[in-house]
C-alpha cells in the first residue's frame, strides 16, 4: 500500500553561508539505508537543520553531493523534488487559514489528484494519526491542541507518501506526556509504513528511543559516531560522545534490552510480576518500587534478580566479544 | 432665517440619493484601481529593503499634499470632473494600501513560508496561496483606512467638478447669505457623514467574510 | 566600523533627505519661473511681497490652531482618562470615528455660512477638525500604558498625579506626538480650504489661478502648499524623535 524508502547518499557536503568565514556544514558524508529512521542528534546551533535541509534543498549546499534513490537531487527541479519529500519542522507551521483537510491536500494538490483520491487520503491519514475525520477534517488549525497539530503535521507530510521524510525537532514544542505519546504512535506508524526518516533532534532519549541509527553531531556537523543506539550507549566512541548522552546511559540501555534476550533465574510465583515483551529497565523499576529480591517474569518463564541485570548489561557493553 | 429643511429634502431627495451614488461610486473605483496597484506595488517591494523604504517614503511623502494643491495641479492636465477626481483619490489611497500590504507580508511567518516552500509550492504558488491569505486582514485595514480618507477628499474635489456630494456643500458656500445655504452645505455633509459610517460597516463585514474562518480571532 | 558609517550615512539620508528634495523642487520651480515672461495678471500674484504674505498667512493658521489644538485636546484626553468611565470613554472614541467621517470642507463651510467668513473662522473649525484626533489619541496613548508598569510605580508610593507626570505621559507621548503631527499635516491641507471662506493663505493662489485659468499661478501655489506641507510632517517626526524617551 504504502511505497517504501528509498537509500539517501550524502558525500563530502559542505555548506558556507554567505558572509561567514566558517563553514556552517563541513564535509559531510553520510549514507542512510532503506526504510532506515535515522537520528541526528547534537546541541544547538551544530549544524543538524542545516545539514537536513540540504536534502530538500530549502538551503542549496555549497559543494558536495545528495542523491536520493540513486539520483541526484541538485540535478532535479526543486519543486518537483520536493513534493516527493515529507517535511514537518519544528513549529509544525500548519497554514492557519486553510482547514485541517485542505492542510494535508497540499501536496497531492500540487501533485494534481483527483478530488476523490485526494479526500479519501485526507480521511485514511487523519485516521493513522488517530484523528477521526469527522470531527478533525474541518477544523482549522487553531482549534486544535498542541499534539493534534503534530499529529496533523505529520499526516501532512505523508499525504502524498513519499518515500522520504525530513523531520526538524517535530515533537520539540509539546510536553513531556504528549511528546511520549507522539513518539510511540510515530514509532508504531514507522513500523508499518517504513519510511525512509532523517530525524533531528537535541534530546538524546528521543533518538535512542526512536532511532534505528544515531548521528551524534559535534561542530560545523562532525560525524562524532554513527551507529545504533545500543553501540553507542555501550561504546561511545570518544568523550564528545560521552559528555553528550550524559548520566543514566545505563538505564537508557537497559530500556533497549527486552527481557527475552536475557538468560533467567527459575520462576519463582511469590514474586512481583513483570511483562515479558518488557524491557530490562521496566523489570529495575519494579525491583526498585517494591523493594523485592527478584521480579517473576509473567508466562512463568523464569525470575530476574539485580545481579542477572547487572551482568545482562556488562554483556551488551562488548557486544562484539560475547557473539 | 432660512428655508425649513424638510421642504428642502422633500424638493430634492432624489438628487441627493443621485449625488450620495455618484460619490459612492467615485469612492469605490479609485478604492478598487488603488487596490490593485497598491498590492501590487506592495508585492513588488515587501522584501527588498531599499525599494521598500523609497516606497514608503514617497508615500508618506504624497499623503501629506493638500489635496486641493493635487486636484488643482491636475486639472490643467486632466480637465475637470471625474478623471481629477478618481486620480487623486487613488493617488491618497495608495500610501494605507501598500503600507499594509507591506506589514502584512512582513508578518507571515517565516516558517509557514518555509513549510509551504518544503512541500514543493513554487514561489508564485506560496504567494498566492499562503502569503496573500495570510497577509489579507492586514491589507483589508489598509483599504478601510483609504475609504475614510477618500470619502472626505472627494468632497473636495467637487471643486473641479468632481462627482458626489461635495457639490451640495459647495452651492452652500456660493449661495451663502441666501435662504438656502446652510441646507445645502448641512445635508451635504451630513450624507458625506453617514455615507463614510456606512463605508466603514461595509469594511467591516468585507474583512469578515473575505478572511478565513482560521484566521478569525 | 564601516557598519556603522553606513547606518549613520543612513540616517543622515533619512533625516535630511526630505528637506533636501524640497529645496531642490522649489529651487526648479523658481528657475522655471524665471523663464516664463508673465502677463500682467500671473504678475500681480506671483511676486515675492505676495508670496511671502500668502506663505505666512497659511503658517499662522497652520501653527497657531495646532498650538490652540495641543492646548485643548491634550489636556481633555488627560481628564477623559483619569475620569476613567466606560460612558466617557465611548462617547470620546464614537466623537472621534463620527470627527474622521467628517469631511473637513464642510466643517469650514458650514461654520462659515452660520457664522462669519474670515480668519477667525478657518481659526477655530481648524481646531474644531483637529481636536477629536488629539483628544483620542491622548487618550488611547494612555491606556496604552502597560498595567505592570503602572502598579510598580503606585507600589512605590507614587501619588496618582506623580504617576501620571512621570511614568504615564512620558510613557504615552509618542502616541500623543503623532496624533498632533497628523494634526499639524491635516491643518496645512484645511488651512488651503480656508481660502474658501476669505481666510487667505496658499489656498488663495490655487484657487485664482483656476478661475483665471492661469497655469503658473496654480502650480506656485500648489507646490508652495506641498512643500510646506512636508517640511512640517519632517520637523514634526524630528521633534517626535527628539522627545521620544530613550529606550522606547
Ligand atoms: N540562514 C542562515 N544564515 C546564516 N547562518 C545560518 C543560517 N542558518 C543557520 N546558520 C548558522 O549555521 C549554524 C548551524 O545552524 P543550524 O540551524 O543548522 O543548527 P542546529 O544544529 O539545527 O541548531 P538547533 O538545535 O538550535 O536548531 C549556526 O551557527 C547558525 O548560526
Ligand atoms: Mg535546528
Amino acid at each position: 500500500m504504502s511505497e517504501p524508502g528509498v537509500g539517501i547518499e550524502l558525500s563530502h557536503v559542505t555548506k558556507l553561508y554567505a558572509g561567514q568565514q566558517q563553514a556552517a556544514v563541513e564535509d559531510f558524508s553520510l549514507s542512510v539505508d532503506p526504510g532506515e529512521l535515522v537520528m541526528f542528534v547534537g546541541p544547538s546551533g551544530c549544524g543538524k537543520t542545516t545539514t537536513m535541509k540540504m536534502i530538500n534543498r530549502i538551503i542549496e549546499p555549497s559543494s558536495g553531493s545528495i542523491t536520493i534513490d540513486g539520483q541526484d537531487v541538485l540535478s532535479l527541479d526543486p519543486n518537483e523534488l520536493r513534493r516527493h519529500i515529507g517535511y514537518v519542522i519544528q513549529q509544525i507551521g500548519l497554514f492557519p487559514h486553510m482547514t485541517i483537510a485542505e492542510n494535508i491536500a497540499t501536496v497531492p494538490k500540487l501533485l494534481g489528484w483527483s478530488r476523490e483520491r485526494t479526500n479519501n487520503r485526507v480521511d485514511e491519514l487523519l485516521r493513522t494519526v488517530q484523528l477521526d475525520p469527522a470531527v478533525f477534517a474541518h477544523r482549522y488549525p487553531k482549534q486544535l491542541s498542541g499534539g493534534q497539530q503534530q499529529r496533523v503535521g505529520v499526516a501532512r507530510a505523508l499525504a502524498a507518501d513519499p518515500p522520504v521524510m525530513l523531520m526538524d525537532e517535530p515533537f520539540g514544542a509539546t510536553d513531556p506526556i504528549t511528546r511520549q505519546k507522539l513518539q510511540a504512535e510515530f514509532l508504531k506508524l514507522q513500523a508499518d509504513i517504513g519510511k525512509t526518516i532523517i530525524f533531528v533532534t537535541h534530546d538524546f532519549d528521543e533518538a535512542v528511543r526512536l532511532g534505528d541509527r544515531i548521528a551524534v553531531l559535534g561542530e560545523r556537523s562532525r560525524i562524532e559516531q554513527f551507529d545504533t543506539p545500543a553501540n553507542i550507549l555501550a561504546n561511545p566512541a570518544n568523550d564528545y560522545v560521552s559528555s553528550f548522552i550524559g548520566h543514566g546511559a545505563g538505564l537508557m540501555r537497559l530500556a533497549l534490552i527486552p527481557i527475552s534476550d536475557v538468560e533467567l533465574d527459575a520462576p519463582d510465583a511469590t514474586a512481583p510480576a513483570v511483562d515479558a515483551d518488557s524491557s530490562l529497565r521496566d523489570a529495575l523499576d519494579l525491583l526498585m518500587v517494591t523493594g523485592a529480591e527478584r521480579v517473576n517474569v509473567s508466562g512463568g518463564e523464569g525470575s530476574l534478580t539485580h545481579a542477572r541485570i547487572s551482568a545482562a548489561l556488562n554483556k551488551a557493553r562488548h557486544p562484539v566479544e560475547a557473539s | 432665517m432660512s428655508g425649513s429643511l424638510d421642504v428642502f429634502l422633500a424638493r430634492r431627495w432624489e438628487d441627493l440619493v443621485m449625488l450620495t451614488l455618484q460619490h459612492l461610486a467615485v469612492v469605490a473605483l479609485s478604492l478598487a484601481i488603488a487596490t490593485v496597484l497598491g498590492v501590487l506595488i506592495g508585492l513588488l517591494v515587501w522584501d527588498r529593503n531599499v525599494p521598500r523604504t523609497a516606497a514608503l517614503t514617497a508615500a508618506g511623502i504624497a499623503i501629506t499634499i493638500p489635496s486641493l494643491a493635487l486636484l488643482a495641479l491636475l486639472s490643467p492636465v486632466l480637465g475637470l470632473g471625474w478623471a481629477p477626481t478618481v486620480v487623486s483619490l487613488v493617488f491618497y489611497s495608495l500610501l494605507p494600501i501598500v503600507r499594509n500590504t507591506v506589514v502584512g507580508l512582513r508578518e507571515v511567518p517565516a516558517h509557514l513560508v518555509e513549510s509551504a516552500r518544503g512541500m514543493g509550492m513554487t514561489p508564485v504558488k506560496t504567494l498566492l496561496s499562503i502569503q496573500l491569505p495570510l497577509a489579507w486582514p492586514v491589507i483589508v485595514t489598509g483599504i478601510r483606512v483609504a475609504a475614510q480618507l477618500t470619502v472626505g477628499i472627494a468632497a473636495i474635489a467637487a471643486y473641479v467638478a468632481g462627482p458626489g456630494l461635495g457639490l451640495y456643500i459647495f452651492k452652500g458656500l456660493s449661495s451663502l447669505g441666501s435662504a438656502n445655504a446652510l441646507n445645502f452645505a448641512l445635508t451635504g455633509t451630513i450624507c458625506v457623514v453617514l455615507l463614510a459610517l456606512l463605508i466603514d460597516g461595509a469594511f467591516v463585514l468585507i474583512a469578515r467574510y473575505s478572511t478565513s474562518r482560521g484566521l478569525r480571532v | 566600523m564601516t557598519a556603522l558609517t553606513e547606518q549613520r550615512a543612513r540616517l543622515g539620508l533619512k533625516r535630511f533627505g526630505t528637506p533636501f528634495a524640497v529645496v531642490v523642487v522649489l529651487a526648479v520651480l523658481f528657475l522655471w519661473l524665471g523663464s516664463l515672461t508673465l502677463d500682467s495678471i500671473e504678475e500681480r500674484t506671483l511676486n515675492t511681497s505676495y508670496l511671502v504674505e500668502r506663505t505666512q498667512e497659511h503658517l499662522i493658521l497652520t501653527v497657531a490652531s495646532s498650538a490652540l489644538v495641543a492646548l485643548l485636546a491634550i489636556p481633555a484626553g488627560i481628564a477623559a482618562y483619569r475620569v476613567r468611565s466606560k460612558a466617557v470613554r465611548a462617547f470620546v472614541i464614537g466623537l472621534g470615528n463620527i470627527g474622521q467621517a467628517t469631511p473637513a470642507v464642510g466643517v469650514v463651510i458650514l461654520l462659515a455660512i452660520v457664522w462669519q467668513t474670515g480668519f477667525f473662522t478657518a481659526l477655530i473649525s481648524l481646531v474644531a477638525y483637529c481636536f477629536l484626533p488629539v483628544l483620542r489619541n491622548t487618550l488611547t496613548g494612555l491606556e496604552q500604558v502597560d498595567q505592570a508598569t503602572r502598579e510598580a510605580a503606585r507600589g512605590m508610593g507614587m501619588t496618582p498625579r506623580q504617576v501620571l507626570w512621570r511614568i504615564e505621559l512620558p510613557l504615552a507621548s509618542p502616541v500623543i506626538l503623532a496624533g498632533l503631527r497628523t494634526a499639524l499635516v491635516f491643518s496645512v491641507g484645511v488651512a488651503t480650504i480656508a481660502t474658501f471662506i476669505n481666510a487667505g493663505g496658499l489656498g488663495d493662489m490655487i484657487v485664482n489661478g483656476l478661475k483665471l485659468q492661469r497655469y503658473p499661478v496654480i502650480v506656485v501655489g500648489a507646490v508652495l502648499v506641498a512643500a510646506i506641507a512636508v517640511l512640517i510632517d519632517w520637523a514634526a517626526g524630528l521633534v517626535e524623535d527628539l522627545v521620544r524617551p530613550r529606550g522606547l
